[in-house]
């Protein structure tokens, strides 16, 4: 008895922040109905879910978005890729680690997306500048977090694993990047947030022909088509909590140690 | 293997803030025996063990490490000896049997030898099973098999043990003395284990350093010719409770006199 009333808890928790949004979405609808309130201005949710499958069974919605999408992941792998390896780097040299220590000082506070008309200038408005300005943009994040990491590795293991034999080299690759992991895959959740936004603001202001989500928005922005930049809107936020959550759950896979601090009480002998 | 250090000192900083750890500290860690070091909190003794582990570097006075059947031979330092940490430092990524097998993975030991090995000395602590485990799944007694067993598989003659049962529960405690009894009377390595528990110095060692407060210097020495093989009954008898009362009195003056110094050092310069 007690048992199923606190299951029952535990579902009703669970199916609460779902219920939240249910309700808003009605609430929104009778709202929009009952005042009549133009749909140029504020379509009613209906309205959006019929737009979302108009567009989604004429391929629109589809070809924007895996344009968003390719152009995120190519972003974030860049960023990703040099960001960790500089981190590496400057954890091994400390020359290395005070000049980059100095560019990222000076360069980190520039808010990245008032380089995109200098990229416009020299890259054009294609691929190359929505890659460069996203890439540029997540890879501080990554490259601090990881030199953080390595910079923080507990000097017991250290010395821990001079103690057991290892040389210089093993250190390094045994313990000091292991230790790390944790620090990089938090740098490149910071990432990849950072790269949706300036994937999809590079789109906005760049892409006259070349199409995205960001583009797709601004454009029926502009044509007044409102139901159009909710869908739009719609597809943004369920793409990148679902690519924030497979994140998540790769993070998981890579560093299980991370997400189990307790330690199981198992009986002992 | 003998451990013979000669007016060792260790001062931490230097200039107005040098805080001097250890003081001229002299002794014999005699080959195949077991030496307690036990002082109050923040003597050093810690220090002590890991200059002599390679691990610091002292600023005064030296250290041979010799074997006594050939003793002109005196080898590098940490070359011989491993340590078991007090806070285990085991390497959380790691599985079991990753982290028992490190130092041979350190020195190339290939994985099919090293797992064998590995296996073997994980089954001897009583693991059997938890091989895949991580040691963030494990209790606090069994992360200190895992630490002993990767300290073993080495099979250096020294043994350095740092306060290694300090955080253990009291029972689990009792269970890893006599696990580490076991050890010592089956191999006959050369353990220095430091301690700040009477009791355990007295069960365990075949002499104990006493030490004394900041900056440590070593206050006596004393002789524990009780039997072994040991177990915990030991402590119920006469013998046990007039060495008790003996490393007491050495060491309550010394404990008394720490717990002023961290008194100071908590309140800070008037």
């Amino acid at each position: 008895m007690k048992k199923m009333r606190r299951t029952a808890a535990r579902i009703g928790e669970q199916a609460l922040p779902a219920l939240t949004i249910f309700a808003f979405v009605l609430a929104w609808e009778f709202w929009v109905r009952a005042r009549g309130i133009a749909p140029i201005y504020l379509p009613a949710p209906s309205a959006i879910g019929v737009q979302l499958y108009r567009m989604t069974v004429d391929g629109s919605l589809p070809y924007h978005l895996g344009l968003t999408l390719i152009r995120i992941f190519a972003g974030f792998a860049v960023a990703g890729l040099s960001g960790i390896l500089l981190g590496l780097l400057m954890g091994m040299s400390h020359t290395l680690a005070r000049v980059a220590d100095a560019w990222i000082a000076a360069l980190y506070p520039l808010p990245k997306i008032s380089l995109i008309p200098l990229l416009i200038i020299w890259l054009g408005t294609g691929e190359a500048y929505k890659i460069v300005i996203s890439a540029v943009t997540a890879f501080f994040p990554v490259v601090i977090s990881t030199y953080a990491g390595i910079r923080q590795v507990d000097h017991g293991l250290l010395k821990t694993a001079v103690d057991l034999g290892a040389n210089r080299r093993q250190v390094q690759t045994k313990v000091v990047i292991p230790a790390a992991i944790p620090s990089i895959l938090a740098g490149l959740q910071l990432g990849m947030g950072v790269t949706i936004i300036l994937v999809v603001a590079a789109e906005m202001i760049g892409g006259s022909a070349q199409g995205g989500i960001g583009y797709l928005l601004i454009s029926s922005s502009q044509v007044m088509e409102t139901e159009k930049v909710f869908a739009s809107l719609v597809v943004l936020a369920v793409a990148g909590a679902i690519i924030i959550k497979l994140q998540q759950w790769a993070d998981r896979k890579i560093a299980p140690w991370v997400f189990q601090p307790w330690a199981v009480q198992v009986d002992q002998r | 293997m003998d451990v013979v250090v000669s007016q060792v000192s260790k001062t931490w900083g230097s200039g107005t803030s040098a805080v001097p750890a250890l003081d001229q500290v002299s002794h014999v860690f005699g080959s195949r025996r077991l030496t307690c070091i036990l002082g109050p909190s923040g003597c050093g003794k810690s220090t002590l063990i890991q200059i002599i582990g390679g691990l610091e570097t002292a600023t005064g006075g030296h250290i041979q490490v010799r074997d006594p059947a050939r003793s002109n031979i005196s080898r590098a330092l940490g070359a011989d000896s491993v340590m078991v940490w007090q806070n285990l430092n085991l390497f959380p990524w790691r599985s079991v049997i990753d982290n028992v097998a490190f130092g041979l993975e350190m020195r190339g030991v290939p994985r099919p030898e090293r797992y064998r090995r590995a296996g073997a000395l994980i089954a001897s602590v009583g693991l059997r099973g938890f091989e895949d485990h991580r040691p963030g799944q494990l209790s606090g007694g069994m992360r200190q098999r895992v630490a002993l067993a990767r300290a073993l598989i080495l099979d250096r003659p020294i043994l350095l043990m740092d306060e290694p049962f300090a955080a253990l529960d009291a029972q689990t405690k009792i269970v890893m003395q006599e696990e580490l009894m076991r050890i010592f009377e089956r191999t006959h390595k050369t353990i220095l284990f430091v301690t700040h528990a009477i009791e355990e110095a007295i069960l365990l060692g075949d002499e104990v350093v006493v030490m004394t407060a900041r900056p440590g210097r070593i206050k006596d020495t004393i002789a524990i010719n009780l039997p072994r093989p040991r177990s915990l009954e030991l402590v119920a008898s006469k013998e046990f409770g007039a060495l008790f009362d003996r490393v007491f009195h050495l060491i309550r003056d010394e404990v008394m006199k720490a717990m002023q110094q961290q008194a100071l050092a908590t309140a800070g310069p008037a």
